[in-house]
């Protein structure tokens, strides 16, 4: 079962996001910042992250450059209430850059199109 | 006592009582003859004098002969009787005096009733003054007692005749003392030039018997000395033609050797005897000496059978003529003074005008105005320059060309007439024009359009207007028909033939010219109104100096205001940015979580009225998702991306994202892409995103249904491609009209009112722009018009 590392500072939204994803059946664990995302994959493989880009603590653009330092091939979703950071952290930074919505459609199809 | 003795007696003591007598001479010898003739016993009388000259005989008075021959009978010294008898200073006695060669017969003294006579001069020591006659009706032989007595008789009356001039010199003598003191009054009395000459010939004239006087006078200094000529300034009708004929010549040798000039007789001087003819005329030349130099010449005429003029006479006249002199001088320095003064005067009131004018011109930098001000003042009489007409134009230096900027001046006579009397009954100064805002109430006359069309090029050459503009000096045409150097057609524009030019200039800048006409009055333009119109050119041309300046600066002041504005606006537009994105994020997240629990929710639920709450919210929460992304759409702003983009491949995939949501909802699409649409540089997702919000547009307004057209094309005769969006719609209402591209405007139910202000945005960043009508057919029409791309 593939896994999938859920990093937001919303509860609710990694709540939501562990919910969707598990019906799809992934493995999913959450954490809630940035330095607990790098303790966790530094004590397990995730096939998969999602991250948000504001968090209180270590911010997503910093979390991002620290996960790729630890895993260069491991697929990064940057999932942000912004829109505007789109296209600057869409293409180099990220694998895919999905700005946050009710409708979870888009995290589904990325997610999908990532681990197959 | 004889009888002889006692006649002589008596006719002694009574010429000694007639020579007491008040009477005048004429009349003395009238009775003294009388007396001899009744004396002696005989029939007639008569008296010859010599004249002034002393070379003729006149008859003075006469008894038993014609009376009309007295003061017209004369005989040269030497011919007739009486001729002779003066020369020879010696008595005669003739019986018969017919068979006598010496006398001479006129038959108007009816001297034929006479038979015999006897003559004796009247002498005084060895001057002879004239002769005394006795005549007889019948033939006498005079005894030798009766010729002494005639002698003694005549010795008699050569006293009377020597104290009668005596007393008639001294008395003519005091009147020409008189008349000098008269003259020399009348001389300090007067600085009049022309009353003073016609005093000084009127009294010379009078005083010395002449028929009339002629002055001449040496032109007043104008300038340098030379070439001045002497001028006829006083010519009495009577003498014109005798001064025509002689004034030449004695004025020449007066002034030619500075002194007194007498001509007893013209028919015997050798100076004159060429040009006399049949003339006996006496002339007195005298210079007007003033300070050694001739300054003028007077010349008394005395006519045929005049008294001709002596040295006495010619004393007088030079006494007078060197008062006269210094009189005349002085009135001409007093001439040329009032002239001075008339001139310092003028220049007074040119002054005047320049600073009333300057004064009025400081009054407004309002440039519209100013230019009113400058031509109305050029064109007022009284305070003003009083030309007819007057044209002003300035310098526009970006395209060198010369504009006429207004005109102000009548266009016909009876506007000229009209106008003028106007301006006239009002007697109002520039200043209480300007105060009463009259000045400014519309004027848009003929003329001023016609002022208002002239354009010259600012080429050497060109036209007199450009030349003025490129030499800086003024022109006075007088003849422009004939005047290579004025353009036909501006001549044609103005219908006049003589006008002026005069240079504005500022700073030693040209910026325009004034040109100045007298179409009306046709007053000619002097050179003196030259020198007053460029001086006034000056001020009027700093004036619009400093106006066009200020003018400027406002132009900068309001560039800045509005820059500052934007600068104010476009800083209070990031700062709403950044507060909206904070806004959004931070609602965003718990959208998430209500919509994407709600959405889990929906799944499980089957309760009919609890899924149709949860549609309700999932809607809500779409339509607020789609509020926050359509404002962060408009706050962000990002300049767009330019790539060389196909417009029919914009239109094209917009329309393939929305084909199955408009097939949906019943509408059809027509597309009308050309395929010479061109493609052009442009930031794709941006002019898609505009499309989008078009069409989007467009399908909401269509809620029942209809067409949606799609056209692309290029523009014929502009380098612009077209991209429309028609709808078959309600079209759009004329209120909504103003507000349509206003960010956060909208009429719709559901929306954020930000598509339309998005799309106008995304499209003035491409330096295009956005227009829509309403369709005849019903429906609206979005036209995006792009520029093509730079080759």
């Amino acid at each position: 079962m593939k896994k999938i590392l859920v990093v937001d500072d919303e509860e609710n939204i990694c709540s939501l996001y562990r919910e969707e994803l598990e019906e799809m059946g992934y493995e999913v664990t959450t954490v809630l910042d940035g330095s607990s995302a790098i303790a966790a994959i530094e004590k397990a493989r995730y096939d998969l992250v999602t991250l948000d880009m504001r968090m209180k603590g270590m911010d997503g653009i910093e979390t991002l450059r620290k996960l790729k330092e630890k895993d260069a091939r491991l697929p990064i979703i940057i999932s942000s209430a912004y829109e505007e950071y789109k296209n600057d952290f869409g293409s180099w930074a990220s694998d895919a850059y999905i700005v946050k919505s009710a409708d979870t459609a888009a995290l589904r199809d990325t997610v999908k199109k990532i681990l197959g | 006592m004889e009888p002889v003795e006692r006649t002589e007696l008596s006719i002694l003591s009574e010429i000694g009582r007639i020579s007491t007598s008040a009477d005048d001479l004429h009349r003395k010898l009238q009775r003294i003859i009388e007396v001899v003739m009744r004396g002696i016993g005989k029939e007639g009388a008569s008296v010859f004098l010599l004249d002034r000259s002393g070379k003729n005989v006149i008859l003075e008075a006469a008894a038993g002969l014609n009376q009309e021959a007295v003061g017209k009978l004369t005989f040269p010294l030497g011919k007739g009787i009486a001729g002779w008898v003066a020369q020879q200073k010696v008595p005669l006695a003739l019986a018969d005096p017919y068979s006598d060669p010496r006398f001479q017969y006129v038959p108007e003294t009816g001297i034929e009733r006479f038979k015999s006579l006897v003559a004796a001069p009247i002498m005084d020591e060895d001057r002879c003054f004239g002769v005394i006659f006795v005549l007889s009706g019948q033939t006498w032989n005079a005894t030798s007692s009766e010729v002494t007595v005639l002698t003694t008789t005549a010795n008699q009356i050569s006293g009377v005749i020597r104290n009668t001039l005596l007393f008639q010199d001294i008395e003519d003598r005091l009147a020409r003392l008189a008349s000098i003191y008269e003259i020399s009054m009348a001389l300090t009395s007067t600085l009049d030039l022309n009353q003073l000459l016609s005093l000084i010939a009127r009294n010379t004239s009078s005083s010395l018997r002449a028929q009339g006087c002629t002055i001449h006078l040496l032109d007043l200094p104008a300038g340098d000395g030379e070439n001045r000529d002497f001028r006829p300034k006083f010519i009495d009708d009577a003498v014109g033609g005798l001064d025509n004929l002689f004034g030449g010549r004695m004025l020449s040798s007066t002034i030619g050797e500075k002194r007194p000039l007498l001509v007893a007789d013209t028919s015997q001087d050798i100076r004159l005897q060429d040009i006399s003819g049949r003339h006996r005329v006496s002339i007195i030349s005298v210079p007007l000496l003033f300070h050694d130099r001739v300054t003028g010449v007077i010349t008394l005429y005395s006519a045929e059978h005049g008294q001709s003029f002596n040295d006495d006479d010619l004393q007088f006249l030079t006494t007078i003529a060197s008062g006269a002199a210094v009189a005349v001088e002085n009135a001409a320095l007093f001439e040329r003074e009032e002239r001075l003064a008339s001139d310092a005067r003028i220049r007074a009131q040119e002054f005047s005008i320049l600073y009333d004018v300057g004064t009025a011109m400081s009054a407004t930098l309002n440039l519209d105005r100013l230019l009113r001000i400058i031509l109305t003042a050029a064109t007022m009489g009284g305070t003003g320059l009083g030309f007819n007409r007057a044209i002003l134009l300035l310098t526009n230096e970006r395209t060198n060309i010369l504009q006429g900027m207004m005109g102000v001046g009548p266009t016909s006579w009876d506007e000229a007439n009209q106008a003028w009397t106007e301006v006239a009954w009002k007697h109002k100064s520039l200043m209480e024009w300007i105060q009463t805002g009259e000045l400014f109430a519309s004027k848009d006359t003929a003329f001023n359009a016609i002022a208002r069309s002239i354009r010259v090029r600012l080429e050497p050459g060109d036209s007199i207007l450009a030349q003025t503009v490129l030499d800086k000096r003024a022109f006075n045409i007088i003849d422009a028909a004939a005047d290579p150097r004025v353009r036909k057609d501006v001549l044609e524009m103005l219908k006049v033939n003589s006008f002026a030019t005069v240079p504005l200039v500022a700073k030693g800048r040209a910026i325009g010219a004034i040109l100045v006409d007298n179409l009306f009055t046709n007053r000619p333009i002097t050179d003196h109104d030259i020198r007053f119109l460029t001086m006034f050119a000056h001020q009027a041309a700093l004036a619009i100096d400093n106006a066009v300046i200020h003018s400027n600066m406002e132009a900068m002041n309001r560039d800045i205001r509005i820059i500052h504005e934007q600068l104010a606006q476009s800083e209070k537009m990031a700062a709403l940015g950044t507060m909206m994105a904070e806004i959004t994020h931070e609602i965003r997240n718990p959208l998430v979580s209500i919509g994407g629990f709600t959405r889990r929710l929906a799944r499980k639920v089957t309760d009919p009225d609890a899924k149709k709450y949860i549609d309700i919210i999932l809607s809500e929460v779409g339509r607020l998702e789609r509020i926050i992304h359509d404002n962060l759409e408009y706050i962000k702003n990002v300049a767009p991306k330019f790539s060389r983009t196909p417009l029919n491949s914009v239109i094209e995939e917009v329309l393939l994202v929305y084909e199955d949501e408009l097939r949906q909802r019943g509408i059809a699409i027509e597309r009308e892409l050309s395929p010479d649409a061109p493609s052009l540089d442009m930031d794709p997702q941006q002019m898609k995103q505009a499309v989008v919000n078009l069409v989007v547009n467009a399908m909401e307004a269509m809620e029942k249904g209809g067409t949606l057209t799609a056209r692309t094309g290029p523009v014929a005769g502009s380098r612009e491609a077209i991209m429309e969006i028609g709808d078959t719609g309600p079209g759009i209402s004329p209120e909504s009209m103003h507000n349509l591209f206003n960010p956060y405007y909208t009429t719709k139910v559901r929306g954020t009112g930000l598509g339309l202000a998005i799309t106008h945005r995304i499209v003035k960043a491409h330096k295009g722009n956005i227009v829509f009508r309403n369709k005849e057919t019903g429906g609206a029409v979005f036209a995006i018009r792009l520029p093509l791309p730079r080759e």
